[in-house]
């Protein structure tokens, strides 16, 4: 653990967090901040959505805006939070949220692989496009929710410690 | 909205709420004490300005490293604390808040004193 992190201090990356001048940081944490809320924003809408609330809208209609821009805001989210990380990485070497944090990434990723690949959701848009959605796919939302949740506030936590 | 939506909606945003609540020690002053303290040795590690907050380390008379938590780069920037404004092995007299856990050799700093100037990086707060 502590040696990837050193790895991950001395790269390039890290040199560029540090010698970027001193606001380099607090910009770089204002766009992981933008590519969270783009993101958790769009899970929370999508996740809501087949757990059973706005039945009225068919899940396409939400599907459309909110998986993109959830996978946009997951890009940047994790280019910027590279660098957060880079620029002083050992200091969170026994940062327990740390621990928290990615593995929960991992955990929220895979679920969502296993999503795109269930054919509940590949279903075309035309298949069942009001209402209740499969029961697989509101098990998965609660799971997601679970996931990014735990990985928000764990990732808010890391500088508490 | 119907009532059963808004019951979910609500309880979700009462967990998110609860689960990010700072229940134990800040980054800010929560976790430091409320005396002054005042801790003069030689830098160790040189004032850094990357990372959420400025950082040195300063090494008292029996040895001990003691972790200086500066404020955020720019306020320490503009407090006239740069970088090369001190350099490893120059005694500083260190003025600000200890840690409140005794294990830990951590002080959020006030103000340096270096060769006679002070950089108030917290003027407002002395």
């Amino acid at each position: 653990m502590y040696d990837v992190l050193a790895w991950l201090e001395t790269s390039w990356l890290g040199h560029a967090m540090r010698s970027g001048g001193v606001w380099t940081y607090g910009v770089v944490n204002l766009i992981h901040i933008a590519g969270v809320a783009t993101l958790f924003g769009c899970v929370l809408v999508l996740d809501l959505r087949l757990l059973g609330l706005w039945k009225a809208i068919p899940l396409h209609a939400i599907k459309v805006p909110t998986v993109p821009m959830a996978k946009a805001g997951f890009i940047v989210a994790a280019v910027s939070g590279s660098g957060l990380l880079a620029a002083t990485a050992t200091e969170y070497a026994g940062n327990p949220f740390i621990l928290i944090k990615f593995p929960a990434i991992g955990l929220a990723l895979l679920n969502v692989a296993l999503v795109h690949r269930h054919p509940a959701w590949t279903a075309p848009a035309t298949h069942a496009p009001h209402g209740d959605a499969p029961r697989a796919l509101r098990i998965a939302a609660g799971l997601s929710l679970i996931c990014w949740g735990t990985a928000l506030a764990a990732g808010r936590m890391i500088g508490y410690w | 909205m119907r009532s059963k939506s808004w019951f979910w909606l609500m309880g979700l945003v009462l967990i998110l709420g609860i689960s990010g609540s700072p229940a134990f020690a800040h980054h800010g002053w929560g976790g430091q004490g409320t005396e002054n303290f005042e801790l003069t040795g030689k830098v160790e590690k040189g004032v850094s300005l990357a990372g959420p907050h400025a950082t040195m380390q300063v090494k008292d008379k029996n040895g001990q490293v003691w972790d200086i938590t500066l404020a955020p780069p720019a306020r320490t920037d503009s407090a006239g604390l740069k970088e090369s404004t001190i350099p490893v092995g120059a005694t500083v007299t260190i003025r600000g808040k200890r840690n409140t856990d005794p294990k830990k050799f951590e002080i959020k700093t006030e103000r340096v004193t270096y060769a006679g100037k002070n950089f108030d990086v917290y003027p407002d707060r002395l």
